[in-house]
């Protein structure tokens, strides 16, 4: 078995349909301009369209055009808002993959380091049962919201982003870019359930996160561990880390901004590991790339022109997601 | 009059007056000073079977991003954890057998033929070989730790080698739950006579392998064929 393999490798069974990472990996780099972010849109529309065919997000690419996902990540999550059940599983799914793909970064790293120290194998090896146990838990919290596995494309881009060749910024993309994400996305999820009074998913989250957070710690000690002694080696894996904050950003989705779908975890992060200056940074990072008002600008005119090219004939019905 | 003494005194005749503890009718303990291994033996051992667990977890973490069943993936999550749980209390018991204080992770093969047969179990790579990935530590490597780690127990010193045997127990108690887990999944994804062939093949194939290297402590005689 070889040692390092490409995200394109991952093995999935045929429920899955995979996606283009170039779709997530798109808003990282938007200017805040709106022609800009509309031109970029619709330079993947196509590709777009053909990965969400046969799938649950086809009725929100028919109601919202390329940009579905700007309109989807940019609005907090709300029972009550239109096709709010859509992008609850939306979101649900997408955090099942992650953990699919968190489970199968940790793993790896069991196989790619061979030579890693003893304590290190430890913790990758704690943390690949912690994430198996994560993808079951989210594979029946999509099952008890009415969803199921494959219903959405599945983006490779974390796995793609986070699993670097070397050690340190393996675990600082893995363990402190991903992980730290999935601290501030099952914040959000835990503040839906107690709105939506969802006791079930309320808790299974809640312990969810407990886990991430000893996964941000193993990150922490490790990548200071295995850069010791050498500051130009601490700041390279620093900056790939910041690489990685601003891709899992979603162009300011998650992010400090008042107006963020998925708010920084703070007290979580704080909790885990993460310093004031390196969380202020964060904040930074992830609020650079477009306002809420470019993209939302954006998805309207994007929205307005991919029905203007569907109608007459391909004009949506009334779904639950176009209302 | 003499008191009862609590303690004995200087003198023969200044003895207490509690019964021996053989005078009591509970079971008297009938296990001897006597054991196969010597320390430096069973610290090779421990050192063989760590190289057999931490291989095995190490495989079995690479193997997960490249098989496709979901189910699969999810249930090595717990294998790989307790595998290194494995390695890890064989690694702390080489210190108490006189190795040093950091040889927590050495792990040793016993020869250059059970490297090799190692090397072969982790060979198969992609998403259609998962009857061949999970064949090789299922059927045929964690069954013949298994009898490896039973066999050491019986033969080593009860008393004095007490520890290693505690851990040995901990570690059987889990394999065998392994081994239950592997074979149910290959006996479902082996559905076709063909399929059953190349599940056979490939235990075939590994088993002669083994035989040849001796085993995990390359100790174990040809003759025995089949170690499992």
């Amino acid at each position: 078995m070889k040692r390092f393999i490409q995200h394109e490798e991952l093995a999935r069974d045929s429920r899955f349909v995979r996606q283009d990472n170039r779709q997530s990996t798109l808003l990282a780099a938007l200017p805040d301009d709106v022609d800009k972010v509309v031109d970029a849109f619709e330079q993947f529309s196509d590709m777009i369209e053909a990965s969400v065919k046969g799938t649950a997000a086809e009725p929100l690419f028919e109601a919202y055009g390329p940009a579905f996902a700007l309109t989807v990540l940019n609005e907090p999550l709300d029972p009550d808002a239109p096709a709010g059940t859509t992008r609850l599983l939306l979101r649900m799914h997408g955090i099942f993959v992650g953990e699919v793909q968190a489970l199968e970064g940790s793993a790896r790293s069991l196989w790619d380091f061979p030579d890693a120290p003893w304590e290190f194998k430890m913790n990758m090896a704690r943390q690949a049962w912690d994430e198996a146990r994560h993808v079951q838990i989210f594979e029946k919290l999509l099952t008890h919201l009415g969803g199921e596995v494959g219903m959405f494309p599945e983006s490779t881009f974390l796995f793609e982003c986070a699993c670097s060749k070397d050690p340190a910024m393996r675990v600082a993309g893995v363990n402190r870019g991903l992980e730290g994400l999935a601290c501030d996305v099952f914040r959000d999820m835990i503040r839906y359930a107690e709105k939506t009074g969802d006791e079930k998913m309320r808790q299974a989250i809640d312990y969810v996160l407990a886990d991430e957070l000893t996964h941000v710690r193993f990150g922490s000690e490790w990548v200071y561990e295995f850069t010791k002694d050498d500051p130009e080696y601490l700041e390279r894996t620093r900056e790939y880390r910041r690489t990685v904050d601003k891709q899992f950003s979603f162009g300011g989705a998650r992010s400090d901004r008042e107006d963020a779908a998925i708010p920084i975890a703070w007290e979580d992060r704080l909790e885990a590991g993460f310093t004031e200056e390196e969380l202020e940074d964060l904040a930074s990072i992830s609020s650079s790339g477009p306002s809420r008002k470019t993209l939302v600008e954006a998805a309207r005119i994007l929205r307005e022109r991919h029905l203007a090219k569907r109608a007459p004939s391909k004009q949506p019905e009334t779904t639950e997601a176009g209302r | 009059m003499s008191e009862t003494r609590l303690y004995p005194g200087m003198s023969r005749d200044e003895k207490t007056s509690f019964a021996p503890y053989s005078a009591f009718d509970i079971p008297a303990d009938l296990r001897e000073l006597s054991g196969r291994y010597d320390v430096e033996a069973m610290a090779r051992r421990c050192r063989n079977f760590r190289y057999a667990e931490e291989w095995l977890m190490m495989m079995l973490g690479g193997w997960v991003a490249t098989i496709p069943e979901l189910p699969v993936k999810t249930g090595l999550g717990k294998v790989i954890w307790e595998t290194a749980q494995a390695a890890d209390a064989l690694g702390r018991r080489l210190p108490e057998l006189r190795c040093g204080r950091v040889v927590v992770d050495a792990s040793e093969s016993a020869n250059a033929g059970f490297a090799a047969f190692i090397q072969s179990v982790s060979e198969p790579e992609r998403p259609d070989l998962t009857i061949e990935k999970l064949a090789g530590p299922f059927d045929v490597l964690m069954p013949h730790l298994v009898d490896v780690y039973e066999e050491t127990m019986r033969e080593t010193d009860q008393i004095c080698d007490a520890p290693t045997i505690e851990l040995l127990d901990d570690i059987v108690r889990k394999r065998r739950r392994h081994i239950r887990w592997g074979r149910e999944v290959l006996d479902r994804l082996c559905e076709t006579d063909a399929l059953r062939e190349r599940r056979r093949v490939r235990v075939e194939g590994l088993n002669a392998e083994l035989v040849r290297s001796g085993g995990v402590t390359g100790t174990l005689s040809e003759e025995r064929g089949v170690l499992n």
